[in-house]
Protein backbone atom coordinates (compact mmCIF):
# COMPACT_ATOMS: atom_id res chain seq x y z
CA UNK A 1 0.00 0.00 0.00
CA UNK A 2 0.82 3.43 -0.26
CA UNK A 3 3.62 4.75 2.37
CA UNK A 4 2.25 8.03 2.99
CA UNK A 5 5.42 10.16 3.80
CA UNK A 6 5.20 13.24 6.22
CA UNK A 7 8.51 15.02 5.85
CA UNK A 8 7.07 18.20 5.97
CA UNK A 9 8.36 18.85 9.19
CA UNK A 10 11.74 19.31 7.60
CA UNK A 11 10.84 22.60 6.59
CA UNK A 12 13.23 25.32 7.74
CA UNK A 13 11.31 26.73 10.62
CA UNK A 14 11.86 30.37 9.88
CA UNK A 15 9.44 31.68 12.75
CA UNK A 16 11.27 31.98 16.25
CA UNK A 17 10.18 29.17 18.05
CA UNK A 18 9.43 30.02 21.98
CA UNK A 19 11.36 29.92 24.80
CA UNK A 20 11.26 31.97 28.26
CA UNK A 21 12.14 35.12 26.85
CA UNK A 22 9.82 34.62 23.85
CA UNK A 23 7.07 33.59 26.75
CA UNK A 24 7.25 37.15 28.34
CA UNK A 25 7.57 38.55 25.35
CA UNK A 26 3.81 36.95 24.81
CA UNK A 27 2.93 38.49 28.18
CA UNK A 28 3.69 41.66 27.37
CA UNK A 29 2.44 42.22 23.94
CA UNK A 30 -1.13 40.89 24.98
CA UNK A 31 -1.12 43.24 27.50
CA UNK A 32 -0.50 46.16 24.93
CA UNK A 33 -3.04 44.45 22.81
CA UNK A 34 -5.48 45.00 25.67
CA UNK A 35 -4.70 48.66 25.75
CA UNK A 36 -5.20 49.36 22.03
CA UNK A 37 -1.44 48.71 20.42
CA UNK A 38 -2.04 47.28 17.19
CA UNK A 39 1.64 46.40 16.65
CA UNK A 40 1.79 44.19 19.28
CA UNK A 41 -1.24 42.10 17.83
CA UNK A 42 1.62 42.16 14.96
CA UNK A 43 4.06 40.77 17.26
CA UNK A 44 1.85 37.98 18.22
CA UNK A 45 1.37 37.38 14.62
CA UNK A 46 4.16 36.66 13.86
CA UNK A 47 5.15 34.78 16.09
CA UNK A 48 2.16 32.35 16.04
CA UNK A 49 0.50 33.03 12.96
CA UNK A 50 1.91 29.93 11.74
CA UNK A 51 0.81 27.30 14.48
CA UNK A 52 -2.62 28.84 14.14
CA UNK A 53 -2.51 28.65 9.82
CA UNK A 54 -0.96 25.38 10.42
CA UNK A 55 -3.85 24.07 12.82
CA UNK A 56 -6.13 25.31 11.07
CA UNK A 57 -5.41 24.01 7.74
CA UNK A 58 -5.61 20.48 8.80
CA UNK A 59 -9.11 21.20 10.70
CA UNK A 60 -10.51 22.96 7.44
CA UNK A 61 -8.36 21.07 4.79
CA UNK A 62 -8.68 24.55 2.46
CA UNK A 63 -6.29 26.77 2.40
CA UNK A 64 -8.28 30.04 2.04
CA UNK A 65 -10.59 28.81 4.72
CA UNK A 66 -7.51 28.28 6.89
CA UNK A 67 -6.55 31.72 6.08
CA UNK A 68 -9.95 32.79 7.39
CA UNK A 69 -9.55 31.17 10.87
CA UNK A 70 -6.14 32.79 11.45
CA UNK A 71 -8.34 36.23 10.76
CA UNK A 72 -10.90 35.44 13.16
CA UNK A 73 -8.48 34.37 15.73
CA UNK A 74 -6.33 36.76 15.87
CA UNK A 75 -9.76 39.66 15.76
CA UNK A 76 -10.92 37.51 18.71
CA UNK A 77 -7.28 37.83 20.40
CA UNK A 78 -7.88 41.93 19.64
CA UNK A 79 -10.82 41.67 22.02
CA UNK A 80 -10.21 39.86 24.25
CA UNK A 81 -7.03 39.86 24.94
CA UNK A 82 -8.07 41.79 28.42
CA UNK A 83 -9.95 38.42 29.40
CA UNK A 84 -6.75 36.50 29.12
CA UNK A 85 -5.45 35.62 32.51
CA UNK A 86 -1.32 35.22 32.01
CA UNK A 87 -1.64 32.73 35.29
CA UNK A 88 -4.00 30.57 33.17
CA UNK A 89 -1.36 29.87 30.77
CA UNK A 90 0.83 30.49 27.71
CA UNK A 91 -0.70 32.97 24.90
CA UNK A 92 0.34 30.62 22.60
CA UNK A 93 -1.74 27.72 24.13
CA UNK A 94 -4.74 30.18 24.37
CA UNK A 95 -4.26 30.99 20.80
CA UNK A 96 -3.70 27.18 19.66
CA UNK A 97 -7.40 26.61 21.39
CA UNK A 98 -9.03 29.35 20.07
CA UNK A 99 -8.23 28.25 16.52
CA UNK A 100 -9.45 24.85 17.15
CA UNK A 101 -12.82 26.32 18.32
CA UNK A 102 -13.24 28.41 15.11
CA UNK A 103 -11.79 25.73 12.40
CA UNK A 104 -14.26 23.26 13.96
CA UNK A 105 -16.78 25.77 13.55
CA UNK A 106 -16.56 26.17 9.80
CA UNK A 107 -16.25 22.36 9.82
CA UNK A 108 -19.25 21.57 11.37
CA UNK A 109 -20.88 24.43 9.55
CA UNK A 110 -20.08 23.21 6.29
CA UNK A 111 -21.17 19.27 7.52
CA UNK A 112 -24.78 20.77 7.93
CA UNK A 113 -25.67 22.19 5.22
CA UNK A 114 -25.83 19.52 2.54
CA UNK A 115 -28.50 18.13 5.13
CA UNK A 116 -30.26 21.91 6.32
CA UNK A 117 -33.47 22.35 4.61
CA UNK A 118 -33.07 26.01 5.24
CA UNK A 119 -30.77 28.14 7.12
CA UNK A 120 -29.34 25.21 10.54
CA UNK A 121 -28.38 27.40 13.11
CA UNK A 122 -24.50 25.29 13.70
CA UNK A 123 -24.24 26.66 17.32
CA UNK A 124 -20.48 27.99 17.65
CA UNK A 125 -18.23 25.78 19.06
CA UNK A 126 -17.59 26.07 22.83
CA UNK A 127 -14.68 28.58 23.88
CA UNK A 128 -11.62 26.79 24.81
CA UNK A 129 -11.05 25.66 28.47
CA UNK A 130 -9.82 28.28 30.62
CA UNK A 131 -7.18 25.86 32.41
CA UNK A 132 -3.98 25.47 30.50
CA UNK A 133 -0.63 24.33 31.32
CA UNK A 134 2.20 27.51 32.13
CA UNK A 135 4.79 26.21 30.84
CA UNK A 136 5.58 25.80 26.75
CA UNK A 137 6.27 22.85 25.38
CA UNK A 138 9.87 21.88 23.95
CA UNK A 139 10.17 20.42 20.37
CA UNK A 140 11.16 17.15 21.53
CA UNK A 141 8.62 16.80 23.82
CA UNK A 142 5.97 17.66 20.69
CA UNK A 143 7.64 14.81 18.82
CA UNK A 144 7.10 12.19 21.69
CA UNK A 145 3.61 12.87 21.53
CA UNK A 146 3.43 12.49 17.76
CA UNK A 147 5.15 9.35 18.00
CA UNK A 148 3.08 8.38 20.95
CA UNK A 149 -0.24 9.09 18.59
CA UNK A 150 1.13 6.55 16.06
CA UNK A 151 1.39 4.18 18.82
CA UNK A 152 -2.03 4.48 19.76
CA UNK A 153 -4.24 1.35 19.77
CA UNK A 154 -6.12 2.09 16.61
CA UNK A 155 -9.59 2.50 17.60
CA UNK A 156 -8.32 4.97 21.04
CA UNK A 157 -6.32 7.03 17.91
CA UNK A 158 -9.22 7.48 15.47
CA UNK A 159 -11.74 8.06 18.55
CA UNK A 160 -9.00 11.00 19.67
CA UNK A 161 -8.79 12.74 16.07
CA UNK A 162 -12.73 12.42 15.80
CA UNK A 163 -12.92 14.31 18.71
CA UNK A 164 -10.42 16.79 18.16
CA UNK A 165 -9.35 17.34 14.76
CA UNK A 166 -12.97 16.18 13.08
CA UNK A 167 -14.78 18.33 15.77
CA UNK A 168 -17.58 14.97 16.11
CA UNK A 169 -19.29 15.38 19.40
CA UNK A 170 -18.78 11.71 21.72
CA UNK A 171 -22.39 10.98 20.64
CA UNK A 172 -21.58 10.95 16.84
CA UNK A 173 -18.28 9.48 17.40
CA UNK A 174 -19.71 6.58 18.83
CA UNK A 175 -22.65 6.86 15.92
CA UNK A 176 -19.59 6.52 13.25
CA UNK A 177 -17.73 3.85 14.88
CA UNK A 178 -20.88 2.01 15.55
CA UNK A 179 -19.87 1.84 19.49
CA UNK A 180 -21.50 2.23 22.76
CA UNK A 181 -20.66 6.24 24.11
CA UNK A 182 -19.30 5.34 27.07
CA UNK A 183 -16.78 2.74 25.09
CA UNK A 184 -15.90 6.17 22.92
CA UNK A 185 -15.46 8.61 26.33
CA UNK A 186 -13.29 5.93 27.79
CA UNK A 187 -11.12 5.14 24.86
CA UNK A 188 -10.29 9.11 24.08
CA UNK A 189 -9.92 9.18 28.14
CA UNK A 190 -7.27 5.92 27.90
CA UNK A 191 -5.32 7.56 24.47
CA UNK A 192 -5.22 10.85 26.69
CA UNK A 193 -3.67 9.51 29.44
CA UNK A 194 -1.06 7.52 27.44
CA UNK A 195 -0.31 10.38 25.81
CA UNK A 196 0.36 12.55 29.02
CA UNK A 197 2.89 9.44 30.12
CA UNK A 198 5.21 10.05 26.89
CA UNK A 199 5.13 13.85 27.99
CA UNK A 200 6.12 12.84 31.93
CA UNK A 201 9.59 13.48 32.95
CA UNK A 202 10.78 16.30 30.03
CA UNK A 203 11.49 18.49 32.72
CA UNK A 204 14.59 20.77 31.92
CA UNK B 1 -19.76 18.94 45.56
CA UNK B 2 -21.35 15.62 45.92
CA UNK B 3 -19.44 12.40 45.84
CA UNK B 4 -21.22 11.00 43.52
CA UNK B 5 -20.92 14.30 41.11
CA UNK B 6 -17.42 14.00 41.27
CA UNK B 7 -17.23 10.08 40.57
CA UNK B 8 -19.24 10.71 37.66
CA UNK B 9 -18.09 13.81 36.22
CA UNK B 10 -14.31 12.95 37.14
CA UNK B 11 -13.52 11.02 34.26
CA UNK B 12 -15.01 14.19 31.71
CA UNK B 13 -11.70 15.74 32.48
CA UNK B 14 -10.05 14.99 29.60
CA UNK B 15 -12.55 15.42 27.61
CA UNK B 16 -13.18 18.47 28.89
CA UNK B 17 -9.31 19.68 28.24
CA UNK B 18 -9.49 18.28 24.52
CA UNK B 19 -12.38 20.44 24.20
CA UNK B 20 -14.30 17.28 22.93
CA UNK B 21 -17.63 18.26 25.53
CA UNK B 22 -20.74 20.17 24.07
CA UNK B 23 -23.77 21.05 25.76
CA UNK B 24 -25.02 19.97 28.85
CA UNK B 25 -22.25 17.58 29.77
CA UNK B 26 -19.83 20.44 29.17
CA UNK B 27 -21.69 22.80 31.48
CA UNK B 28 -22.21 20.29 34.05
CA UNK B 29 -18.39 19.47 34.36
CA UNK B 30 -17.72 23.39 34.35
CA UNK B 31 -19.89 23.82 37.41
CA UNK B 32 -18.58 21.02 38.73
CA UNK B 33 -15.05 22.21 38.39
CA UNK B 34 -14.90 25.29 40.18
CA UNK B 35 -15.22 23.78 43.24
CA UNK B 36 -12.95 20.96 42.80
CA UNK B 37 -9.78 21.01 42.99
CA UNK B 38 -8.90 17.46 41.80
CA UNK B 39 -10.50 18.07 38.26
CA UNK B 40 -8.83 21.28 38.28
CA UNK B 41 -5.59 19.22 38.42
CA UNK B 42 -6.65 17.10 36.18
CA UNK B 43 -7.40 19.40 33.35
CA UNK B 44 -4.57 20.85 33.71
CA UNK B 45 -2.38 17.41 33.71
CA UNK B 46 -3.95 17.07 30.19
CA UNK B 47 -3.16 20.78 28.68
CA UNK B 48 -0.05 20.07 27.61
CA UNK B 49 -1.22 17.04 25.64
CA UNK B 50 -3.81 19.08 23.95
CA UNK B 51 -0.94 21.17 23.09
CA UNK B 52 1.39 19.41 21.65
CA UNK B 53 -1.66 17.81 19.81
CA UNK B 54 -2.29 21.02 18.25
CA UNK B 55 1.15 21.69 17.57
CA UNK B 56 2.23 18.12 15.91
CA UNK B 57 0.25 18.70 12.78
CA UNK B 58 2.44 19.51 9.34
CA UNK B 59 3.65 23.06 9.33
CA UNK B 60 2.92 25.40 6.65
CA UNK B 61 2.88 29.46 6.02
CA UNK B 62 0.04 30.92 5.40
CA UNK B 63 0.44 33.65 2.64
CA UNK B 64 2.20 36.81 2.81
CA UNK B 65 -0.65 39.13 2.66
CA UNK B 66 -2.77 37.55 5.20
CA UNK B 67 -0.59 39.69 8.05
CA UNK B 68 -1.85 43.01 6.09
CA UNK B 69 -5.49 41.37 6.16
CA UNK B 70 -5.44 40.50 9.83
CA UNK B 71 -4.06 44.06 11.09
CA UNK B 72 -6.46 46.13 8.50
CA UNK B 73 -9.44 43.49 10.02
CA UNK B 74 -8.80 45.24 13.73
CA UNK B 75 -7.83 48.65 12.43
CA UNK B 76 -11.62 50.05 13.17
CA UNK B 77 -12.27 48.32 16.33
CA UNK B 78 -11.37 49.52 20.36
CA UNK B 79 -10.27 46.06 22.04
CA UNK B 80 -11.74 45.18 25.38
CA UNK B 81 -10.66 47.66 28.16
CA UNK B 82 -8.00 46.34 30.32
CA UNK B 83 -10.25 45.78 33.81
CA UNK B 84 -7.57 45.12 36.17
CA UNK B 85 -4.13 45.33 36.67
CA UNK B 86 -2.17 42.29 35.80
CA UNK B 87 2.12 41.33 37.12
CA UNK B 88 3.67 39.85 33.76
CA UNK B 89 4.20 36.58 34.67
CA UNK B 90 7.34 34.93 33.57
CA UNK B 91 6.96 31.58 34.48
CA UNK B 92 8.69 29.14 32.04
CA UNK B 93 11.05 27.10 32.82
CA UNK B 94 11.08 24.44 29.93
CA UNK B 95 14.55 24.44 28.05
CA UNK B 96 14.91 24.38 24.91
CA UNK B 97 15.92 21.85 21.91
CA UNK B 98 18.52 23.59 19.30
CA UNK B 99 17.12 23.65 16.04
CA UNK B 100 19.02 20.46 15.01
CA UNK B 101 17.77 18.45 18.13
CA UNK B 102 14.72 18.69 17.06
CA UNK B 103 15.18 18.28 13.34
CA UNK B 104 16.49 14.40 14.65
CA UNK B 105 13.31 14.38 16.42
CA UNK B 106 11.23 14.91 13.36
CA UNK B 107 13.57 12.32 11.39
CA UNK B 108 12.66 9.49 13.87
CA UNK B 109 8.99 10.54 13.58
CA UNK B 110 9.09 10.88 9.67
CA UNK B 111 10.43 6.83 10.16
CA UNK B 112 7.16 5.78 12.83
CA UNK B 113 4.53 7.44 11.27
CA UNK B 114 2.65 4.78 9.62
CA UNK B 115 0.36 3.35 12.08
CA UNK B 116 0.87 -0.43 12.86
CA UNK B 117 3.82 -1.07 10.48
CA UNK B 118 7.86 -1.56 11.33
CA UNK B 119 10.46 0.09 9.39
CA UNK B 120 11.66 -3.52 8.52
CA UNK B 121 8.02 -3.76 6.37
CA UNK B 122 8.14 -5.64 3.27
CA UNK B 123 6.53 -4.22 0.00
CA UNK B 124 2.39 -4.16 -0.05
CA UNK B 125 0.97 -4.36 -3.40
CA UNK B 126 -2.67 -3.07 -3.67
CA UNK B 127 -5.36 -2.95 -6.11
CA UNK B 128 -5.86 0.96 -6.89
CA UNK B 129 -3.37 2.91 -8.59
CA UNK B 130 -4.60 6.34 -8.35
CA UNK B 131 -4.85 8.03 -4.86
CA UNK B 132 -8.68 9.54 -4.21
CA UNK B 133 -9.06 9.90 -0.62
CA UNK B 134 -7.10 13.20 -0.61
CA UNK B 135 -8.51 14.80 -3.27
CA UNK B 136 -12.17 14.27 -1.82
CA UNK B 137 -11.27 15.51 1.33
CA UNK B 138 -10.06 18.89 -0.63
CA UNK B 139 -11.99 21.72 -1.16
CA UNK B 140 -11.15 23.24 -4.02
CA UNK B 141 -8.35 25.77 -3.94
CA UNK B 142 -7.37 28.47 -5.56
CA UNK B 143 -3.95 28.04 -6.33
CA UNK B 144 -2.57 24.40 -8.17
CA UNK B 145 0.61 25.04 -5.42
CA UNK B 146 -1.82 25.29 -2.64
CA UNK B 147 -3.80 21.91 -3.58
CA UNK B 148 -0.44 19.70 -3.80
CA UNK B 149 1.29 20.90 -0.78
CA UNK B 150 -1.76 19.97 0.93
CA UNK B 151 -1.79 16.65 -0.71
CA UNK B 152 1.66 16.03 0.06
CA UNK B 153 0.71 16.85 3.93
CA UNK B 154 -2.33 14.14 3.94
CA UNK B 155 -0.90 11.62 6.12
CA UNK B 156 -2.37 8.37 6.40
CA UNK B 157 -4.25 8.46 9.60
CA UNK B 158 -6.15 11.60 8.12
CA UNK B 159 -6.57 9.31 5.55
CA UNK B 160 -8.33 6.43 7.91
CA UNK B 161 -10.37 9.62 9.03
CA UNK B 162 -11.72 10.45 5.46
CA UNK B 163 -12.90 7.32 5.14
CA UNK B 164 -14.43 7.15 8.62
CA UNK B 165 -15.95 10.11 7.71
CA UNK B 166 -17.36 9.35 4.38
CA UNK B 167 -21.42 10.20 4.03
CA UNK B 168 -20.77 6.12 2.60
CA UNK B 169 -18.99 4.39 5.07
CA UNK B 170 -19.91 0.77 5.78
CA UNK B 171 -18.61 -1.15 8.35
CA UNK B 172 -17.12 -5.19 8.22
CA UNK B 173 -16.36 -7.01 11.31
CA UNK B 174 -13.97 -10.14 10.97
CA UNK B 175 -14.40 -13.04 13.27
CA UNK B 176 -11.31 -15.44 13.92
CA UNK B 177 -11.54 -18.54 12.26
CA UNK B 178 -11.02 -21.90 13.64
CA UNK B 179 -6.95 -21.51 13.14
CA UNK B 180 -7.13 -18.14 15.55
CA UNK B 181 -10.03 -18.24 17.35
CA UNK B 182 -8.93 -14.82 19.18
CA UNK B 183 -8.31 -12.96 16.31
CA UNK B 184 -10.65 -9.88 15.29
CA UNK B 185 -10.46 -7.19 12.83
CA UNK B 186 -12.95 -4.49 11.36
CA UNK B 187 -13.06 -2.94 8.44
CA UNK B 188 -14.72 0.57 7.36
CA UNK B 189 -15.09 0.54 3.64
CA UNK B 190 -16.16 3.81 1.40
CA UNK B 191 -16.88 3.69 -2.57
CA UNK B 192 -15.72 7.28 -2.60
CA UNK B 193 -12.97 7.14 -0.09
CA UNK B 194 -11.67 4.04 0.90
CA UNK B 195 -10.43 1.00 3.26
CA UNK B 196 -9.29 1.10 6.65
CA UNK B 197 -8.68 -2.17 7.90
CA UNK B 198 -7.80 -3.16 11.45
CA UNK B 199 -6.94 -6.46 13.44
CA UNK B 200 -5.95 -7.39 16.73
CA UNK B 201 -4.79 -11.16 17.45
CA UNK B 202 -3.45 -12.33 14.82
CA UNK B 203 -0.69 -15.22 15.65
CA UNK B 204 2.95 -14.48 14.49
CA UNK B 205 3.62 -15.25 11.06
CA UNK B 206 5.69 -18.21 10.35
CA UNK B 207 9.02 -17.66 8.25
CA UNK B 208 8.45 -17.22 4.68
CA UNK B 209 4.58 -16.01 5.02
CA UNK B 210 2.24 -13.24 5.09
CA UNK B 211 -1.14 -12.12 5.81
CA UNK B 212 -3.21 -11.22 2.93
CA UNK B 213 -6.39 -9.02 3.13
CA UNK B 214 -9.02 -9.87 0.67
CA UNK B 215 -12.13 -7.92 -0.72
CA UNK B 216 -14.73 -10.78 -1.83
CA UNK B 217 -16.79 -9.66 -4.58
CA UNK B 218 -19.45 -11.54 -6.60
CA UNK B 219 -17.22 -11.96 -9.22
CA UNK B 220 -13.53 -13.10 -7.20
CA UNK B 221 -11.36 -12.22 -4.51
CA UNK B 222 -9.39 -9.26 -4.92
CA UNK B 223 -6.00 -8.43 -3.21
CA UNK B 224 -6.77 -5.55 -0.76
CA UNK B 225 -3.13 -5.64 0.53
CA UNK B 226 -0.50 -7.17 2.32
CA UNK B 227 -0.31 -7.41 6.61
CA UNK B 228 2.42 -8.00 9.17
CA UNK B 229 0.85 -7.74 12.44
CA UNK B 230 3.42 -6.35 15.32
CA UNK B 231 4.63 -7.95 18.27
CA UNK B 232 1.28 -7.81 19.86
CA UNK B 233 -0.72 -9.04 16.98
CA UNK B 234 -2.09 -5.75 15.67
CA UNK B 235 -2.33 -4.16 12.23
CA UNK B 236 -3.46 -1.64 11.01
CA UNK B 237 -3.95 -0.45 6.93
CA UNK B 238 -5.52 2.09 5.21
CA UNK B 239 -6.12 1.58 1.30
CA UNK B 240 -7.35 3.21 -1.95
CA UNK B 241 -9.54 1.00 -3.55
CA UNK B 242 -11.06 1.69 -7.52
CA UNK B 243 -14.26 3.69 -7.31
CA UNK B 244 -15.58 0.82 -9.72
CA UNK B 245 -14.46 -2.04 -7.13
CA UNK B 246 -17.78 -4.70 -7.16
CA UNK B 247 -19.58 -4.22 -4.13
CA UNK B 248 -17.86 -6.45 -1.30
CA UNK B 249 -20.17 -9.28 -0.37
CA UNK B 250 -17.00 -10.91 2.51
CA UNK B 251 -13.69 -9.79 3.26
CA UNK B 252 -11.65 -12.47 4.33
CA UNK B 253 -7.38 -12.62 5.68
CA UNK B 254 -6.00 -14.96 4.43
CA UNK B 255 -1.82 -16.69 5.16
CA UNK B 256 0.13 -16.68 2.10
CA UNK B 257 3.70 -16.97 1.00
CA UNK B 258 6.18 -13.83 1.28
CA UNK B 259 4.94 -11.21 -1.60
CA UNK B 260 1.47 -12.38 -1.51
CA UNK B 261 -0.43 -14.19 -4.35
CA UNK B 262 -3.15 -13.37 -7.29
CA UNK B 263 -5.95 -15.93 -5.50
CA UNK B 264 -6.44 -17.09 -2.09
CA UNK B 265 -4.74 -19.90 -1.83
CA UNK B 266 -3.69 -20.36 2.34
CA UNK B 267 -5.78 -20.80 5.64
CA UNK B 268 -8.62 -18.23 6.42
CA UNK B 269 -7.86 -16.55 9.43
CA UNK B 270 -10.39 -13.44 9.66
CA UNK B 271 -13.84 -13.82 7.55
CA UNK B 272 -16.47 -11.04 7.85
CA UNK B 273 -19.30 -9.89 5.78
CA UNK B 274 -20.65 -6.59 6.21
CA UNK B 275 -24.30 -5.51 7.85
CA UNK B 276 -26.62 -3.86 6.58
CA UNK B 277 -26.54 -0.61 4.62
CA UNK B 278 -23.51 -1.62 2.27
Amino acid sequence: MWLWAVADRFNSSSGPRGGREDQHGDQQAIGRVAAGDRDALADLYDRHSRAVFSLALRIVQDWSEAEDVVQEVFSQAWSQAARHDPARGAVAAWLLTIARSRAIDRVRHRRARPDSAGEQAVAAWPDPAPLQDLALLADEQIARVRAAVTRLPFLQRIALELAYFEGLTQSEIAERLEQPLGTVKTRIRQALIKLRESLGGAEA
Amino acid sequence: MSAATHDGLHELSGLYALGALTGEERADFESHLRSCDQCQADVRSFAPVVDALARAVPEREPSTALRGRVLDAVAGDRPARVDRARAIDTTGRRRWLSDAGWLAAAACFAGMLVVGYTARDRQHRVIALESRLREVTLRANAADRQIADVRRTASEAQASLAVLMAPDVARVDLEGQPVAPSATGRAYWSRSRGLVFTASNLPPLPAGRVYQLWVVTARAPVSAGLLTPDAAGRVTATIDTPRDLPTPVAMAVTLEPEGGVAAPTGEKYLVGTPGAGL
